[in-house]
């Protein structure tokens, strides 16, 4: 493997955009325009079609990750991005309503992808509050029968995105 | 949904400019106002599509056209044309966060089409806020 795709999902604003630029080794290509519609009530621009950033790990091997759209509408870029994809980094914001219930859609909307590949959870908000607790998480992924690392995250420091990326990689390394 | 809404009156306007581009290419059979964040406003279809999902995709095509441009360094993207064995896609952008659509058949001049879709930007341009 010298070069890897993976693919970072979740709902809207969960920070698919700022985990790329955080941690991209190039200028982002960013797909972002203004919202229009009560999603404009929390920001001001949404990605509409990907996000795109390069990263080198240790060994040389090259990342290529790609941001999906949060938004429903746009799901047919969801099975366009995944193609090729080697691994799936879901990011669940933790002030949403329902965190759990967040994750376990994604974890349905990306069921085939991650079937044959795998996947990384990163809690994301964890400083404007700390439930759902952890271990809700792993427990919700259990009686999926899903064995996958989950992390608190702070998807604007380059560290804590290299962290899931790393885990990510050995989590398809040894499997 | 989206916020983007126009008064009836202004509905009725783009409807007129609509007609009057179907008027000047029978090739168009399809016209679509869509906002930049992919929610569709006004359409004018003389065959059955999915409005709200065309209007999902155009903005993802007309976003990756942009910056593909920019990548590219060549400066601002005027169009995004899709060509297809059985017709034409031409997306551009109207105004700041709107979206003109034309489908065409593959009838369709293309020069036809740039100068029809150019005019009618133009009027819906002055009119919209
Ligand atoms: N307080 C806090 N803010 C965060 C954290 N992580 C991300 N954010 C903020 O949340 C917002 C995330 O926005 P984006 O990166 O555009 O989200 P996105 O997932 O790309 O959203 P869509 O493209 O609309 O689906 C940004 O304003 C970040 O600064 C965090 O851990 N704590
Ligand atoms: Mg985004």
């Amino acid at each position: 493997m010298s070069e890897i795709k993976i693919i970072i999902t979740g709902t809207p604003g969960a920070g698919k955009t700022t985990a790329i630029a955080a941690i991209s080794e190039t200028p982002p290509v960013r797909t972002d325009t203004a919202t229009t519609d009560e999603l404009s009530e929390v920001k001001e621009q949404t990605t509409v079609a990907m996000d795109f950033g390069e990263l080198t790990l240790e060994d040389d091997q090259k990342v290529f990750l790609y941001g999906t759209p949060g938004q429903r509408r746009f799901e047919f870029m969801w099975k366009i991005l995944v193609q090729g994809g080697l691994g799936l980094i879901i990011l669940v914001d933790c002030t949403r309503e329902d965190p759990l219930a967040d994750m376990k859609m994604y974890l349905e909307n990306f069921s085939d992808f991650i079937a044959e590949t795998g996947a990384v959870i990163g809690l994301v908000k964890r400083d404007m509050t700390d439930t759902p607790p952890l271990d809700e998480f792993y427990q919700a992924l259990n009686q999926q029968g899903l064995m996958f690392p989950v992390f608190e995250v702070d998807v604007r420091e380059q560290g804590d995105v290299a962290l899931m990326i790393d885990a990510l990689v050995s989590l398809l390394e040894y499997s | 949904m989206s916020q983007v809404r126009i008064s009836e009156n202004g509905a009725q306007f783009c409807q007129s400019v609509f007609d009057d581009m179907m008027t000047q290419s029978d090739a168009v059979y399809g016209v679509l106002i869509s906002t930049v964040d992919g929610h569709d406003v006004v359409k004018c279809f003389k065959q059955d599509m999915p409005a709200s999902k065309l209007a999902a995709m155009m903005s993802s095509v007309l976003a990756l056209g942009e910056t593909v441009a920019i990548e590219a360094d060549q400066q601002q993207c005027r169009y995004v044309i899709v060509e297809n064995s059985n017709g034409y896609i031409l997306t551009l952008r109207l105004k700041e966060k709107l979206v003109l659509t034309v489908i065409a058949r593959a009838n369709a001049n293309l020069g036809m089409l740039h100068s029809i879709t150019r005019s009618a930007v133009e009027k819906l341009a002055e009119k919209l806020k």
